[in-house]
């Protein structure tokens, strides 16, 4: 039983956060047009190739007439950057609510904080010199959660976006998770981490032949052995070559692309060091060698000989990089998916996403989010994370990139509905799948929604929903 | 050209301790007693051997066997490598031995505690001596958990069911026939215990496509033999048992154990080398031979060994082992003794003994009018092979 004290306190508490909800901010300005150099940037990032949003070539030709934004940056249009220049400082003072809450919450101990959902809608495409303007409003405060990261109160904030011209163009739902941390169960803080204890894998025996190899992988290439003078290829590396009798051996680097040759999933005996059951695959690899390795991210019932996958060198250990796959990327599609042709049900192609340092760190300065839990290792540990994870808007940016990447260059995305769990930290792997969840015509548009999840070693790391408009036949 | 030796040499004697999975005893023991019954089958005296071949692999040394023995002196004593591969090595080298003159008596054995001491099932994570050839080749599998013999075979056969079309249950269908023969082989570790194809695909997974019921049991004893020329195997009490011919082989890109690097890997090649052998040596073929020890360590692989042999053809095999085909009564019974997968896994060298009772007649599940037995070694490493036949 609780003290009748405690929640009469825990409910004046809950009523002082509730004070500002409701209440809308004053209009204020991005600080930045719609501008290609911070598209670029964002699609550099998440390796977003469509050529609408870089290629006026092709944009021209487009159903958008022009180079159009990805819609799913939009709430990096409103962010203020590292540093805030005097208008932004000024134009602070018109935000209301949120601040009071957050000290408030900070001072009774919740003072974590994550990103937990994101909703967007979009009215339209933003093009190259559209300058936003917007205003924001605390919508809903929870009660105290018992969540898996800790004890907390979830707030969310709806921003609505318009043009300059005061035309909407989107709306935001955005709701955050202030915790005490400490209070959770899964590896939030560096000391509950044991879902990333290191586990020490048998180490290679390096002889002076076989050197290079492995120096090749600590620094993040697959070295083939190559002759010198015939050209020929060897893996696993020779001494001589037997074919033309050279000694002077060198290496090419691999473009990391092959397909499953062979696979064994091995179950028994089993050591400590390995997850079973373990999938050890024979890749062959574009340039025509083999290799052993294993396949990461692929459950045993979804490989298949012929499979085609990517390299993905991994740290198993801090002391130890080895060269591991996951199934390719699927290829993004050149031309659009046409409405009657997709049907309820229907899988999107698995599609793996490396959780690099760089992807981390390169998609929160895309989305101009400079909190330093997002690229700073030392910061991250010191607020209790055991390492920088990834932000919700390079979460939210590489969702809409598979699923767009699915769809075609010129499917219209008009929402999308993310939800936060597992954070993304290096050295993992995210595997994104998909669900055409819905299929109907609304005002003589075809319109989707597509379920989407994306998994890593922790869990789910990102699921929800994409609402896409696509060309009719 | 025939190797000289084929066709002039015999065995003359075996002998085995019991197939246990916990001997009790040390393996010096085993070794010792494996090669005192041999002897005395072969109506010799200790002092009579004067040549001993086993594996490199085997710990018990020569030295040891032949001082325990009452042997005086020994004039010739070699080992062959690569594991199981080099079961009928051993013949082949003391064939070579007695008919070049090297030795009179050649006393081949083979004895570990492989199931109470040191399994190989149990798999390998690391070794000594730093970065040698076989630890740096080691290297390109460890750290990825391949780290036993059932991985490492499990490999080739995921491909060769892709290849042609192979299904789990033919590979069951090599452990469903040693079993039955097993089970009417009292010396058999599984004497009066047969399986059925689905208790095969039932049992549990050990690197999947192999199933527990596709890995041969591992086992405690040892085995001997004894090799002379047929000249003077004419004059001691047993029947000979000629070494119509032996032969080893290693293939082009051969690895030990993952020679996955071939530009086909639904075969075994260096198993092609022994099978051409053996027939240009006998001028038999595969209508010749009247029951085959094939080695079963794992059955996948023994399905590749009657296509290099030319008992059916590439990818074939699956439909040659069908329907009773390789069981007592069918058209290549094989393994009587109940296989390495039903009596006991002691390297192959068990399967040597069974084809040296088939061709006496005293085997306990004699097949028929036997005048040639073929018997091979470990697949997936250099190996070897051999043919015994009723002497004229």
């Amino acid at each position: 039983m609780s003290d009748p004290v405690d929640n009469a306190d825990a409910g004046a508490f809950l009523e002082s956060l509730r004070e500002g909800v409701g209440i809308k901010s004053a209009i204020r300005t991005t600080p930045d047009e719609v501008n290609q150099p911070m598209i670029r940037h964002w699609c550099d990032a998440m390796t977003d190739h469509n050529p609408v949003y870089t290629r006026p070539e092709i944009a021209d030709k487009s159903v958008h007439g022009d180079i159009v934004a990805p819609p799913s940056m939009l709430d990096s249009w409103l962010m203020v950057g590292l540093a805030l220049r005097p208008e932004q400082l000024s134009d602070q003072g018109k935000a209301v609510g949120m601040l009071p809450i957050i000290t408030k919450l900070d001072t009774a101990g919740f003072t974590s904080v994550v990103a937990t959902n994101s909703t967007h809608e979009y009215d339209r495409y933003l093009k190259l010199g559209d300058r936003l303007q917007f205003h924001q409003s605390i919508t809903n405060v929870s009660a105290e959660k018992k969540t898996a990261l800790g004890v907390g109160h979830f707030f969310t904030t709806r921003t609505e976006f318009m043009d300059q011209d005061g035309e909407s163009v989107g709306r935001m739902d955005f709701t955050i998770l202030k915790f005490k941390p400490g209070t959770g169960s899964i590896p939030m803080t560096a000391d509950a981490g044991a879902a990333f204890a290191p586990k020490q894998r048998p180490r290679p025996e390096i002889s002076r032949d076989t050197r290079f190899f492995w120096d090749g992988i600590d620094l993040g290439e697959l070295r083939i052995q190559k002759c010198d003078d015939c050209d020929s290829l060897y893996h696993p590396p020779m001494v001589r070559c037997p074919k033309c009798g050279a000694y002077d051996l060198g290496y090419v680097v691999s473009k990391g692309r092959g397909t499953v040759y062979s696979f064994v999933e091995v179950h028994h005996p089993q050591f400590p060091i390995f997850d079973y059951p373990l999938l050890a695959v024979l890749i062959e690899l574009e340039e025509g060698t083999r290799i052993l390795s294993n396949l990461i991210g692929v459950s045993a019932d979804e490989v298949e000989i012929g499979m085609p996958v990517e390299l993905a060198i991994r740290a198993t250990d801090p002391e130890l990089n080895l060269p591991l796959f996951v199934r390719a990327r699927p290829a993004r599609r050149e031309t659009t998916r046409v409405f009657e042709d997709v049907s309820v049900g229907d899988n999107l192609a698995p599609c793996p996403v490396s959780i690099t340092p760089t992807l981390i760190v390169g998609g929160a300065m895309a989305s101009r989010d400079f909190q330093d839990v997002h690229h700073d290792v030392e910061l991250a540990k010191k607020r209790g994370s055991p390492n920088i994870f990834m932000n919700i808007m390079t979460s939210g940016g590489l969702t809409s990139r598979y699923v767009c990447d699915w769809a075609g260059p010129e499917a219209l995305l008009r929402n999308m509905k993310i939800r936060l769990g597992a954070p993304n930290y290096p050295g993992d792997t995210m595997t994104f799948s998909g669900l055409v969840n819905s299929a109907e015509v609304r005002d003589g548009k075809g319109v989707i929604e597509v379920g989407i999840r994306g998994s890593n070693q922790l869990g789910d790391h990102v699921s929800g929903t994409l609402e896409l408009e696509l060309p009719r036949r | 050209m025939a190797m000289s030796f084929a066709g002039k040499t015999a065995v003359i004697g075996i002998g085995a301790t019991e197939f246990s999975k916990n001997s009790g005893r040390s393996t010096l023991r085993l070794a010792i007693e494996c090669c005192d019954a041999a002897i005395r089958d072969a109506g010799l005296r200790p002092d009579q051997i004067d040549g001993m071949v086993s594996f490199t692999v085997d710990v018990n040394d020569e030295i040891d066997v032949a001082r325990n023995l009452g042997i005086k002196e020994l004039r010739h004593f070699s080992r062959i490598h690569h594991s199981g591969g080099a079961a009928c090595g051993t013949i082949h080298q003391a064939a070579m031995a007695v008919h070049s003159g090297a030795c009179n008596y050649a006393l081949v054995y083979r004895a570990f505690n492989e199931r109470s001491e040191t399994r190989f099932g149990a798999g390998v994570t690391g070794g000594a001596g730093g970065a040698t050839p076989v630890m740096v080749e080691l290297g390109w599998s460890l750290p990825f958990g391949m780290l036993t013999p059932a991985s490492w075979v499990a490999m080739f056969a995921t491909r060769y069911m892709h290849q042609y079309g192979v299904t789990s249950e033919d590979f069951g269908r090599i452990s469903v026939a040693d079993r039955k023969h097993a089970a009417t082989n009292p010396k058999a570790f599984f004497y009066e215990r047969p399986i059925t194809l689905e208790e095969h695909q039932a049992s549990r997974w050990v690197v999947k496509p192999l199933h527990l019921l596709d890995c041969c049991q591992e086992s405690d004893g040892g085995q001997a033999l004894i090799v002379t020329t047929l000249e003077r195997a004419r004059d001691l009490p047993n029947k000979p048992v000629v070494i119509a011919s032996a032969a080893q082989g290693s293939g082009e890109d051969q690895h030990m154990m993952t020679s996955y690097y071939r530009d086909e890997i639904t075969g075994i090649p260096e198993m092609g080398i022994c099978a051409r052998q053996l027939w240009a040596d006998t001028g038999l073929g595969p209508d010749d031979i009247q029951t085959a020890i094939l080695y079963d360590h794992f059955t996948p692989l023994a399905l590749p060994q009657l296509e290099e042999f030319g008992f059916c053809k590439p990818g074939e095999a699956k439909d040659f082992i069908k329907d009773g085909n390789i069981e007592l009564g069918g058209g290549l019974p094989i393994n009587p003794n109940g296989g390495q997968l039903g009596e006991a896994y002691i390297h192959g060298m068990n399967g040597i003994a069974e084809g040296v009772r088939q061709v006496r007649g005293s085997a306990v599940n004699q097949v028929p009018d036997v005048q040639n037995v073929l018997v091979t070694a470990g697949t997936a490493v250099p190996t070897s092979a051999l043919i015994l036949s009723q002497p004229d």
